[in-house]
């Protein structure tokens, strides 16, 4: 799949996308599911913008959004839940887990939305144990910490098929070790689905071998 | 292959937050609702069957002779009390009405007297016809041709009993007769008319249970008219009609804004009739509002539930759970325990229903031992408007 941002400028951050810093805003740009792309940018400048446009949480800008040269805003609910079941996933900044159900069951949740589930529940748990999180799959979501409940966000956008993964921020209360075992796990499911995916993150990293370096 | 489901988890998420006994009373309304209206349409369907099912049926049809009422304001008027042409053929529209005919009544003098000495009488008298279709007893000798002398007659049975039990008792000269000594007595019927005079000799050949008039051949009496009758063209005072059923309140509405009368005890029936079409109108009446109630709580239950999930609702369409997925999945909370109710309520009438079967049997009375078709029937048209309710809230919610 293809996602194409068309001439997209925020409306809350007008100004400062109209200037012509960026790279991505006002501008055309074209991820592809081959594409590895970093976009770095200081706090307050728009990457969750960025992130909830492109997933069409929001739709407060000038410009298009289109998943395989549809727009977005034209997309059925049902279809645009296909897309998020099938072939987008993401990594929230704010993680958006169920803080009442255990971290097992917001895993469950999302593995068993589509009729058939794409992974098994044992890799579920091989997946929890290499990011070192087994020990709290059964606890209540609220209760871990917000570097265990990242982990568990990041294995959630890891059980489903996609072609383009979405992730803001996704290691900002990882240390560097788990972020590299985290970030491993990633490039390695990217890897078998032939995905693309786009991070955002404050600083340069090591972490991927990106494609492309965008500045927001 | 077991596929496992998300339903588990969202019924941690998204909890009918109403409350056990708010659901129980719901669930309860719901139910009165249901009973209520298919009581209705069983009582309704269990009546028709008790008024029109075959086996409870004497007759299939009854016939009903009609006139206009004399009262004090038009008894000096006589053309009152013709039917004309336009009032027979909205008669006969009527769906009641299932064939009508006319008494043609005779224009001429009748004097009937007899020619033994042993009984003697003498009385003035007054035919009427009709056609043939509409007399319930048959007889070789009711026919006439033109040059017959002998004139085949059919009297009520009523003047035949009122004889016997009234006259005959009261007075020594009169023996008492049976219909089979009636029919071997020869009248001697003298017809005066136009300036003209014809003799005949009359014969009881059968008495009516249905007419309550002296009968003669239709065909006699289209000669006769003719030949001696004052006027010129028949006025039809009296009719008869045929009908399935003489206790149709539409039947009794018709005659009484009219101001027509026939045989109120066949008609009497009627009343009880209306009362209970009125009861059960009522009774489906209730269970209709109750329903219509009953239907607006669960769709208040529904919002509710969504806007108490709201939050939650919201964070699953994110992540990608489909409109169609959540709608299945609220259908599933609310729709089952209606399917419950509605299969109670019809066990429950079955019960009823097989109960009343016995004991109505002992009176010789049918009724199915089933509940109807239409009942099972009005079941599933309740269930459907439950389910389109429930699902076009559960649609709006959702979308907002």
């Amino acid at each position: 799949m293809t996602i194409t941002l068309h001439q997209v400028v925020p409306a809350p951050i007008r100004e400062k996308a109209l200037s012509g810093m960026s790279d991505i805003w006002n501008r055309e740009l074209v991820l592809r599911a081959g594409d590895h792309i970093k976009v770095k940018a200081p706090s307050g400048s728009g990457k969750t913008t960025l992130t909830h446009i492109i997933w069409n949480l929001r739709r407060d800008y000038d410009g298009t959004v289109a998943y395989d040269g549809v727009n977005v805003l034209d997309i059925p609910a049902e279809a645009m839940a296909q897309y998020r079941q099938e072939k987008l996933s993401v990594v929230f900044q704010d993680l958006r887990l169920f803080g009442q159900i255990t971290a097992l069951e917001n895993i469950e949740l999302k593995r068993n939305m589509p009729g058939k589930p794409y992974c098994s529940l044992e890799k579920v748990q091989a997946m929890a144990a290499q990011l070192g999180v087994a020990h709290v799959l059964g606890q209540q979501t609220s209760t871990c910490s917000y570097g265990e409940q990242q982990r568990i966000a990041i294995i959630r956008a890891l059980v489903q098929p996609f072609t383009f993964l979405i992730m803001d921020e996704p290691f900002s209360h990882l240390d560097r070790d788990n972020a590299r075992k985290a970030a491993g796990l990633i490039a390695a499911e990217c890897r078998d689905r032939g995905a693309g995916f786009l991070v955002t993150d404050l600083d340069d990293d090591d972490l991927f071998d990106y494609s492309v370096h965008l500045n927001l | 292959m077991h596929t496992p489901s998300i339903r588990p988890i969202l019924r941690k998420l998204i909890r009918t937050g109403i409350g056990r006994f708010r659901f129980l009373m719901g669930t309860v309304g719901m139910g009165v609702a249901v009973l209520f209206i298919l009581l209705a349409v069983q009582t309704f369907m269990n009546f028709n069957e008790l008024l029109h099912g075959k086996q409870n049926a004497n007759e299939t049809a009854d016939f009903l002779v009609i006139n206009k009422e004399v009262t004090a304001a038009t008894q000096g008027r006589k053309e009152l009390s013709a039917f004309n042409e336009a009032e027979l053929d909205s008669l006969r529209q009527q769906p009641f009405v299932e064939k009508l005919g006319t008494l043609t009544a005779s224009n001429f003098n009748v004097n009937v007297s007899s020619y033994s000495d042993a009984i003697p009488f003498y009385t003035d008298a007054y035919f009427e016809s009709v056609p043939d279709e509409f007399i319930d007893v048959t007889s070789e000798a009711w026919a006439w041709k033109p040059g017959q002398r002998d004139l085949p007659v059919i009297i009520p049975t009523f003047i035949i009993d009122l004889y016997n039990t009234g006259m005959a008792m009261s007075s020594q000269n009169f023996p008492q007769l049976s219909l089979e000594a009636l029919k071997a007595i020869p009248l001697r019927v003298l017809l005066k008319g136009n300036g003209k005079e014809m003799e005949m000799v009359g014969h009881i050949v059968a008495s009516s249970d249905r007419l309550n008039s002296i009968l003669i051949p239709q065909s006699f009496m289209e000669a006769a008219n003719r030949t001696l009758g004052y006027r010129t063209g028949a006025v039809t005072t009296r009719i008869v009609i045929k009908t399935k059923d003489p206790s149709d309140p539409q039947l009794v509405k018709y005659l009484a804004d009219r101001g027509w009368r026939t045989n109120t005890d066949k008609t009497r029936f009627s009343k009880v009739r209306v009362i209970v079409n009125w009861i059960v109108g009522i009774v489906g009446g209730i269970g209709l509002v109750m329903l219509l109630f009953g239907m607006l709580v669960f769709s208040l239950f529904i919002q509710l539930t969504i806007a108490s999930s709201k939050r939650d609702i919201e964070l699953l369409k994110t992540l990608g759970a489909s409109p169609r997925q959540l709608q299945a999945f609220l259908m599933q909370q609310f729709m089952p325990v209606n399917g419950v109710v509605m299969l109670a309520v019809v066990g429950g009438l079955s019960v009823i229903q097989w109960v009343l079967h016995r004991i109505l049997l002992g009176q010789q009375m049918y009724i199915p031992p089933y509940v109807s078709v239409a009942t099972l029937a009005a079941m599933i048209l309740v269930l459907g408007l439950i389910w389109l309710t429930n699902r076009g809230t559960v649609r709006r919610y959702l979308k907002d």
